[in-house]
């Protein structure tokens, strides 16, 4: 039983080296302030927008489309945000470009900045 | 300062219900800190109840709602205290590991290490990640936790089939818990999930820790807050703001209540103490309003306590006080509230799960045997890396199972017996449910099996050291039996 404790120990402290390696360094932690930045993109279109209800919502194709969707609905909640354009208020988030084609029921009411669009849908359900 | 005040009510609310229900007498010290840490999980458990119960009722007066729920806490506490006799019961020792002296101090201050090192990444872990590591923090719960605390009347739309992986259908306990806090502080605050995150991470340490000196001794106490401590992938969770790290403390906390009312009963002269099983059945309930696999950890639970029913028709002469019928009345009341508001909020707030396919569908899942063997190969990788360990801490449970002396489960105590069969359920229906997962298999497996093994793990700890523990101790007090018997001979 001695061998197996001390062996067990051992094994278990090689993981706790792991943990610290694996620590962020405390004199250089780099935050991930991905949802605070983008609450704060969507902070200025925030305040033409209702208090609550749905929305809609287009967004960049590509790999980052689904964390972009999400990080928009956090940022906008308590509004619903419906990943569809067939609503009278659409929200357009375009972080890397501008979009070239956009859906032709939405008209543009303003560009809030940070590749943050507002649209006004004119077949809304 | 309103972050204080919110989390030191929470905690009080938790005090007073656990300290309520526990058996009035001379706890030891490990004892004291078991109840410290389970009434901090209760406590956010509660604070989570009272919040969505308030915004269900429309009550906005926050303060003034829980300033009412503590007198009426305080005023159960009293009560139950002045009509429970303080009971005269003398402790058993305990069976725990006995390593020659060096090894003992070496494993204490590998435990210490283990400890602080665990707490020093965590930490940093938080404030590198202060909104969460990974999606579900913000796609799921701290998202829901938004809807409850800014959506006003609306807040019911958090739980909107429109927001698609949302996990509309999975309890609030976190979500209404952050909530709660943020209504002291009037804003919603990054900071409260991650301190929620952070109590739930020490609490599981320390209730494992506290539970395994107060029912085998220090020194198997050690080893099991290595094994934890040690677990890469718990202290990755720990900061995640995820509720798998939360859901393991509730397991944990109903095997270790179920235990210590076992080890309470072959003690206590005048009746068993029945509020320990009580809270087992709140542990339960609280890890159903936890996940939607907390509500089928309850059900395991339910079933291995009929079980042991059957189990106990000839019970050990150390468990003679114990009446199962009584019992499980005691657990079905328990869980009674916690499976009505589960209920309630099923049927009327959440969306249908999103685990269910049509019958057909199933149906072809179910019949078709590559999926079970593609289930099985990832049940069996995944046991040996899930913890992200350099040696996987599993395989060293393994090795000293097979090394330690074998009396077998089969004579361990029913607690033990339904409590491993409680996570042997558990495990199955995890299985049951990749088995027909409308989501593409290994996807879900890939993404989800690894928090599923870590859910239980806490909760294996701790079973496999009461289990090798008393082994040992059997072992050691049968050798010198055996010696005098060769000598009398």
């Amino acid at each position: 039983m001695k061998c197996a404790i001390l062996l067990f120990t051992i094994c278990c402290l090689l993981s706790t080296i792991r943990i610290l390696r694996e620590a962020p360094n405390p004199v250089h932690i780099t935050r991930d302030d991905v949802s605070k930045k983008s609450d704060e993109r969507f902070a200025a279109v925030k305040t033409r927008l209702p208090a609550s209800g749905v929305i809609g919502y287009i967004g960049e194709s590509g790999n980052s489309s689904t964390p972009d969707y999400y990080l928009t609905q956090y940022a906008l909640a308590p509004l619903v945000v419906d990943r569809s354009s067939h609503h009278a208020i659409v929200i357009g988030n375009f972080p890397l470009s501008r979009p070239s084609d956009l859906p032709p029921n939405l008209r543009l009411v303003e560009d809030c900045g940070s590749g943050v669009l507002l649209f006004a849908g004119e077949d809304a359900k | 300062m309103n972050i204080v005040l919110a989390l030191g009510l929470s905690f009080l609310s938790g005090y007073l219900i656990v300290s309520a229900a526990w058996p009035r007498d001379n706890a030891n010290q490990p004892e004291r800190w078991m109840k410290l840490f389970i009434s901090a999980g209760f406590g956010i458990g509660i604070f989570s109840i009272a919040y969505f119960v308030d915004r269900w009722l429309g009550i906005v007066h926050i303060l003034a709602t829980d300033l009412c729920l503590v007198t009426l806490l305080l005023a159960v506490y009293l009560l139950a205290r002045a009509r429970r006799k303080p009971s005269n019961s003398i402790a058993d020792p305990v069976p725990d590991l006995k390593p020659p002296h060096w090894l003992r101090r070496l494993l204490m201050a590998s435990f210490g290490i283990s400890i602080l090192a665990a707490l020093y990444a965590t930490v940093l872990r938080a404030l590198a990640h202060p909104h969460g590591d990974g999606w579900d923090a913000f796609a799921i719960w701290n998202l829901h936790a938004r809807f409850l605390f800014l959506g006003g009347s609306h807040w019911r739309d958090g739980f909107s089939t429109l927001i698609p992986w949302s996990h509309s259908d999975y309890p609030p306990l976190i979500p209404a818990a952050i909530a709660h806090v943020w209504s002291y502080i009037g804003h919603d605050d990054p900071i409260v999930p991650a301190i929620i995150s952070l109590i739930f991470t020490c609490a599981t340490l320390g209730l494992l820790v506290s539970a395994v000196a107060t029912l085998r001794g220090i020194t198997t106490a050690a080893m099991a807050g290595i094994a934890l401590a040690s677990t890469p992938f718990f202290i990755e969770q720990g900061s995640s703001q995820y509720a798998d790290i939360p859901l393991s403390f509730f397991f944990l906390a109903a095997a270790a209540l179920l235990h210590l009312f076992q080890q309470r009963s072959a003690q206590v002269a005048d009746g068993s103490p029945t509020g320990l099983f009580v809270l087992a059945g709140a542990a339960t309930g609280l890890a159903a309003w936890t996940k939607n696999e907390g509500l089928l950890f309850l059900f395991a639970f339910l079933a291995s306590q009929i079980a042991s029913v059957a189990w106990r028709r000839h019970p050990p002469a150390s468990e003679s006080r114990l009446n199962s019928g009584r019992e499980l009345v005691i657990f079905l009341l328990a869980i009674a509230p916690f499976l009505l508001l589960i209920l309630w909020f099923k049927h009327f707030i959440a969306p249908s799960g999103d685990l269910f396919s049509g019958p057909e569908a199933m149906l072809h899942k179910i019949l078709t045997p590559a999926r079970y063997w593609a289930i099985l190969r990832w049940y069996g990788k995944d046991f040996l890396r899930f913890g992200n360990w350099v040696v996987p801490t599993t395989i060293l449970f393994v090795a000293i199972g097979l090394l330690s002396p074998s009396a077998g489960i089969r004579r361990q105590n029913t607690a033990l017996r339904s409590s491993v069969l409680t996570l042997t359920m558990t495990l199955c229906g995890y299985f049951a449910v990749y088995v027909i997962t409308p989501n593409d298999l290994y996807w879900h497996l890939r993404f989800s099996l690894n928090r599923l093994f870590l859910q239980v793990w806490p909760t294996v700890i701790f079973l496999f050291f009461l289990f090798v523990s008393g082994q040992a101790s059997s072992e050691s007090q049968a050798e010198p039996n055996s010696r005098q018997n060769q000598a009398n001979l």
